[in-house]
């Protein structure tokens, strides 16, 4: 990744009239984190960074803007945003835009060619994170982590993040800019995850969710990571009628995760983030690969592609084979 | 109190004397830790880092039933908390954090779910030796053996474990196990000593609260609240995931006829938290909620309770979706003092 490139688009981007910020990545704190980073003078790019570790989707952040009433006597600041996306992100970007969650005009994609990801997860189990906060490089196939003077060369499938071996587009789909060259798609393999689950008879596939959801702590961060759980009103902070009671047990916790997983079918544009944030290690990427699979194959739709599509639940197709309803 | 040390080859014959409570410690759920029940004939181990969730579920459930009551009726019925729970392998930080909350339960009102939990649990703690990457509780008060709370406080001596017992709670129950002990003639005590002061020195992360609590409210309208807070996504994370936090919100629970009252935990980084019915929000944007997360640990405890809310366990730094960092966001107060 050439940075010296990144930060030159960057400047330019921000030093532009109509762009209020750019969002993008810095370096974490410690170990293997990393940062969003609200980009709004040319001096801050030199944070801004893309390798391995910029797992996070941004395109969450294009609708978590909290509007305060402007004052009287003052015009509302409508600028746009500039958002740095890999793949994953830019599909995100592309259903929002799909869904008019936002408009095509409101942003700056940045796209960012992605070899895939490390799940820093896996990537901290194999190799402890220290308190200087480390670097990760692509490198050839794999990845090459830099810390405390010294660089270790690690196998891609090592530390690879699941979402990553299961990519289909690393390329963004949209973009104003472009960073480096487009990368080549690579053979994606079953979705093991998915796959496994699917052979267990319905009453095991049951016990094993309801297990999963017991654990869950209801902090909603699946919820608030995802770019596409935006609504203005979700049924959850919904009080009177209390549609999904706040009580924390298996029947409210699975009431929540199974109404967010439907919300999200043939939206999800499967970044994984749900199951990053969790820190009840839910394996919410199953769950919504699987209505995801349904989706793609039983209607042959993909959601976040092409910017001038329909939303899947606003579409009709008066061909449809239909051959799978009773 | 006593001090006793217990050969580890009896360690499953002490659980064992515990066997017929309601024994609680942590266990492993995928790369994660949790505190779960023991079940009989299981010997729980002390091997391993804190639990990802805090144990405060044991004094202050996450969904607490204040009382239930028909539809149309009058007559309330409210839930008899009489559940003896022995909770092993607690860390110190968590432990304290106890102590800290009990102040807010004890204060105005004494709160009697609360103060009926605490009565009947018997805390069973477990000293630090390998503390985490983001642990800094010597900066707060704290200490990898801190006592503050517990009944009971085991330490890992290699071939034996040294147990002190800290209460009369502790002591009846060390009493039960008596057999199995040998009574300690100083050298445990050194030895855990020593081991404290090694586990300290692991320690890297250092918090400086010298003016913090007297300064936050002058860095009120400070351009850091809006940087800090910029990536923060609102969820609950990191204050679901700590040990002192303690809000809590009350709805009525309906199921047709049958209802109850309960309190379930609330998060200050929730939209709706502080919401009026009016509309009007006086913490409208993630800006003002994440300042009241530190103000309230580092200001408003500390000005009505003389201790600063925060234990230094450091789980909201390690779980946060987007790397805000407690110990870093207190360098940016420090700094801007």
């Amino acid at each position: 990744m050439d940075i010296e490139q990144l930060r030159k688009i960057a400047s330019e981007v921000v030093a532009r009239d109509d762009v209020k910020c750019l969002i993008g990545w810095k370096k974490g704190s410690y170990g293997y984190r990393i940062a969003p980073a609200f980009v709004e003078d040319t001096e801050e790019t030199a944070d801004l960074i893309f390798s391995p570790l910029c797992t996070a989707n941004l395109a969450t952040y294009l609708t978590l803007v909290e509007k305060l009433p402007v004052p009287r006597g003052q015009e509302p600041d409508t600028r746009k945003v500039a958002l740095m996306v890999k793949g994953c992100d830019s599909r995100a970007v592309t259903q929002l835009i799909v869904e008019k969650g936002i408009s095509r005009e409101d942003v700056v994609v940045i796209g960012c060619p992605c070899p895939g990801v490390v799940d820093a997860k896996l990537l901290a189990e194999k190799y402890p994170e220290t308190e200087e906060a480390a670097e990760v490089k692509w490198n050839g196939d794999g990845f090459l982590l830099i810390r405390g003077g010294e660089e270790i060369k690690i196998a891609r499938d090592e530390v690879l993040a699941e979402k990553c071996r299961l990519c289909r587009y690393p390329n963004p789909v949209i973009s104003d800019l472009m960073l480096g060259e487009p990368v080549k798609p690579w053979d994606v393999p079953e979705d093991s995850g998915v796959v496994e689950i699917e052979e267990k008879s319905i009453q095991e596939r049951w016990s094993y969710w309801l297990e999963e959801f017991d654990k869950c702590i209801r902090c909603y961060s699946c919820r608030n990571v995802c770019p596409l759980c935006y609504c203005q009103d979700c049924i959850l902070d919904r009080l009177n009628p209390t549609w999904i009671n706040r009580a924390v047990n298996f029947s409210e916790n699975t009431a929540y995760n199974i109404s967010r997983a439907f919300h999200l079918a043939g939206r999800c544009i499967e970044c994984g983030e749900c199951e990053r944030v969790c820190p009840a290690n839910i394996p919410l990427g199953k769950l919504n690969r699987k209505l995801a699979r349904e989706v793609r194959e039983k209607y042959g739709f993909e959601p976040g592609i092409d910017p001038e599509g329909e939303p899947f639940q606003a579409s009709y197709k008066p061909d449809d084979p239909e051959d799978f309803i009773l | 109190m006593s001090a006793m040390l217990l050969n580890k080859e009896k360690w499953p014959e002490f659980i064992g004397k515990l066997a017929g409570k309601n024994l609680w410690a942590p266990q492993a759920e995928g790369d994660a830790m949790h505190f779960a029940q023991v079940k009989e004939g299981e010997t729980p181990g002390l091997d391993f880092g804190n639990t990802r969730v805090p144990p405060k579920k044991f004094i202050f459930p996450q969904t607490e039933t204040m009382y239930r009551f028909q539809l149309g009726g009058t007559n309330i019925e409210e839930p008899v908390i009489d559940d003896e729970v022995v909770v092993l392998g607690i860390r110190p930080c968590d432990a304290r954090a106890n102590k800290i909350i009990e102040k807010l339960f004890k204060w105005d009102v004494d709160d009697p779910y609360f103060l009926a939990r605490q009565e009947k649990v018997t805390l069973i703690g477990l000293t630090c030796t390998e503390p985490g990457l983001n642990c800094f509780c010597p900066s707060v008060g704290g200490g990898p053996a801190s006592t503050d709370g517990l009944d009971i406080l085991i330490t890992d001596l290699g071939e034996n474990y040294y147990l002190e017992a800290l209460t009369n709670k502790g002591e009846k129950l060390l009493g039960e196990a008596g057999d199995l002990m040998v009574e300690d003639k100083g050298d445990g005590a050194k030895a855990k000593e020593k081991l404290v002061a090694a586990a300290e020195k692991k320690i890297n992360r250092t918090v400086d609260t010298k003016g913090i609590p007297e300064g936050l409210p002058g860095l009120w309208e400070d351009p850091l609240w809006k940087r800090v807070s910029a990536s923060c996504l609102g969820c609950g994370t990191c204050t679901y995931l700590c040990p002192t936090c303690h809000c809590f919100d009350i709805q009525d629970e309906i199921e047709g006829f049958d209802a109850r009252r309960c309190r379930m935990w609330d998060s200050c980084m929730f939209e709706e938290y502080t919401l009026h019915t009016s509309g009007h929000n006086p913490r409208p944007t993630r800006r003002e909620r994440t300042r009241n997360r530190i103000n309230h640990k580092y200001n408003y405890y500390v000005d009505k309770f003389d201790v600063i809310a925060c234990v230094g366990c450091g789980r909201c730094i390690n779980l946060c979706p987007v790397n805000i960092d407690i110990v870093e966001i207190l360098r940016q107060v420090k700094e801007a003092l």
